[in-house]
């Protein structure tokens, strides 16, 4: 295998677990059912694509890819305060749909023929799959940093919240249709900024590239991987792009096999591969823990002094 | 006696249903006010057009002399009303002790800015671990919510309204489904809370502990007051007997 050819997985891996992780902020997070993320993967790449193509810098390209499909995240946030889960997924879907026939349709984003992309030059050198490779590394590395924090907040723990029970979350005093609407905002954008990196590493995009299949590939890589959790959806993202190296034998059913492990996984495993309480994740954490012994959290230590309390 | 809430006129109508039809209730300060009716009388329905669950189609809902009617739930825990659920609402995902803390953010929920502030800090976990012991949860802290019987939930539900250090706590029927022996404990709760002068409305269908536990009684009938007073006034009244056991045939 060329070293070439391996950045070009690399890079499509990379740019697909940061989409994964834009759905698992939505989805995984705070709940809400998202069926149509390649919409916005969409709005993100075209967008930065026109900025590049009429001149404006790469960069500037990414961030106006994010704001625009953040935006047009919000929109559907208040959408979603009217719909519950089975009715907002279908929305979802039709938002994907209309979606493609927009990007077929409008003049800007080049109709049926698409849109050819220029290689953008960052810091003087002219990118290539490599670049855009390391590049996707960072911005994942990034967003990671940024999602443990949130987790740890109020934020956060809002999303849990309303995750759970929107009626419980209401009465000590989250307002769910805030954060609900926050946190479409927050994936879609993310979701657009994977856009707009694909947008350029590929050179070339058209409405295709952001159908209904892509989002189904990406639900894939989530509920696969783990629902709500960090590692889940990246493992899944990192096990479905490699898939079609692993399947080439298979290439026509290649569709087939993610519907099938989808079915299987959300019949069998809800949890997912390394999702919480998985398990395969127990048991990796129950080797884990005999050589690293859990550090006892607040919650161990009032229990077990409970329990010595001659309960 | 300090006026704490008043409610004048109140009226939910759903469509035709006049779910609550015309009610009025003074609550005061310290007090454990018993709000008791038949099935389908509209107890529940008053507290989520109280604590803002409902828009209530008329009337005024006072609480420290500002009218708050209509205000959506989450506002009603920040200005102090708290309330459980009648069928528990655990954050199941979660352990006991992190449906504690989630609550114990009631002031904190204030959009974007509350990325900044990390949830588990070692106030808050304090305060967390008091109410806890309080409400007998703490062999079960490390628990998920998911993992413990209804008895727990029942405790839950209190410790999470106590937690956002309610002016006023509304109870929806917080021995629902539990055993005699579980009753008792909550019962005792109860009393606990109101030693401490916690100011608490307590819909419940058990009539001994409403008597045992309130000092004062209203009952609801197809969305009116029928009666109120002390419980032993509330006991022999001639119209509470016939809503619960119907009128006599001469």
């Amino acid at each position: 295998m060329s070293s070439a050819y391996l950045y070009s997985i690399l890079a499509t891996a990379a740019i697909f677990t940061l989409l994964a992780l834009s759905l698992n902020i939505i989805t995984g997070y705070a709940g809400q059912a998202m069926m149509g993320i390649a919409a916005f993967f969409g709005i993100g790449a075209y967008t930065a694509a026109v900025i590049t193509t009429n001149g404006g810098h790469f960069v500037l390209g990414l961030l106006a890819g994010m704001l625009m499909a953040g935006v047009c995240g919000a929109v559907l946030g208040v959408i979603s305060l009217r719909l519950q889960a089975d009715f907002l997924a279908i929305t979802t879907i039709g938002i994907n749909f209309v979606m493609v026939a927009v990007f077929n349709r409008l003049k800007i984003t080049g109709g049926t023929l698409g849109l050819t992309v220029k290689k953008p030059v960052l810091f003087g050198v002219r990118m290539n799959n490599k670049y855009f490779f390391y590049m996707t590394v960072v911005l994942i590395i990034i967003l990671c940093l940024l999602l443990v924090k949130m987790r740890r907040s109020w934020f956060g723990m809002a999303l849990a919240s309303i995750n759970n029970d929107p009626g419980a979350a209401r009465s000590f005093g989250i307002n769910v249709n805030r954060y609900q609407i926050l946190a479409f905002t927050i994936g879609s954008a993310v979701a657009g900024l994977a856009g707009g990196i694909y947008a350029h590493r590929m050179g070339f995009i058209s409405a295709t590239d952001f159908a209904f299949v892509v989002s189904i590939q990406v639900v894939s890589m989530v509920v696969i991987g783990g629902l709500g959790t960090l590692r889940g959806p990246i493992f899944g993202a990192l096990l479905i792009s490699s898939l079609p190296e692993i399947l080439r034998f298979a290439d026509d059913y290649r569709e087939l096999v993610y519907g099938l492990l989808l079915v299987l996984m959300v019949r069998f495993m809800p949890q997912g591969l390394i999702g919480e309480d998985s398990p395969i994740w127990l048991l990796l954490t129950k080797i884990w823990r005999r050589f690293f012994p859990k550090k006892k959290t607040r919650a161990d230590l009032i229990a077990e002094s409970a329990k010595g309390g001659g309960h | 006696m300090e006026e704490l809430m008043r409610i004048e006129g109140l009226k939910m109508y759903f469509g035709g249903l006049k779910a609550i039809d015309g009610f009025d209730l003074s609550i005061y300060k310290g007090e454990t006010l018993g709000i008791i009716g038949p099935n389908g009388a509209g107890k529940t329905t008053l507290f989520n057009a109280i604590c803002g669950v409902y828009v209530p189609t008329a009337g005024k809902v006072i609480f420290e002399g500002k009218e708050v009617q209509g205000t959506p739930a989450h506002e009603m825990a920040k200005k102090g009303i708290s309330r459980t659920f009648q069928i528990s609402k655990p954050l199941s995902g979660l352990t006991i002790f992190d449906n504690v803390v989630a609550a114990a953010g009631v002031h904190e929920y204030t959009g974007i800015r509350s990325y900044f502030h990390k949830a588990h800090t070692k106030d808050v976990e304090d305060r967390a671990e008091e109410v806890i012991r309080e409400v007998g949860l703490a062999e079960v802290a490390n628990k998920k919510a998911s993992d413990v019987s209804l008895g727990y939930l029942r405790r839950l539900e209190i410790a999470r309204a106590l937690i956002t250090q309610p002016k006023l706590i509304m109870l929806d029927e917080p021995c629902a489904g539990l055993s005699n022996f579980a009753i008792n404990e909550i019962t005792q709760l109860i009393l606990n809370l109101k030693e401490k002068g916690q100011s608490i409305v307590l819909i419940e269908h058990n009539l001994p502990i409403t008597m045992k536990v309130c000092d004062r009684i209203t009952v609801l009938s197809y969305g009116k007051k029928i009666a109120e007073g002390t419980p032993e006034e509330v006991r022999t009244d001639k119209q509470v007997i016939e809503a619960y056991l119907g009128e006599e045939d001469d």
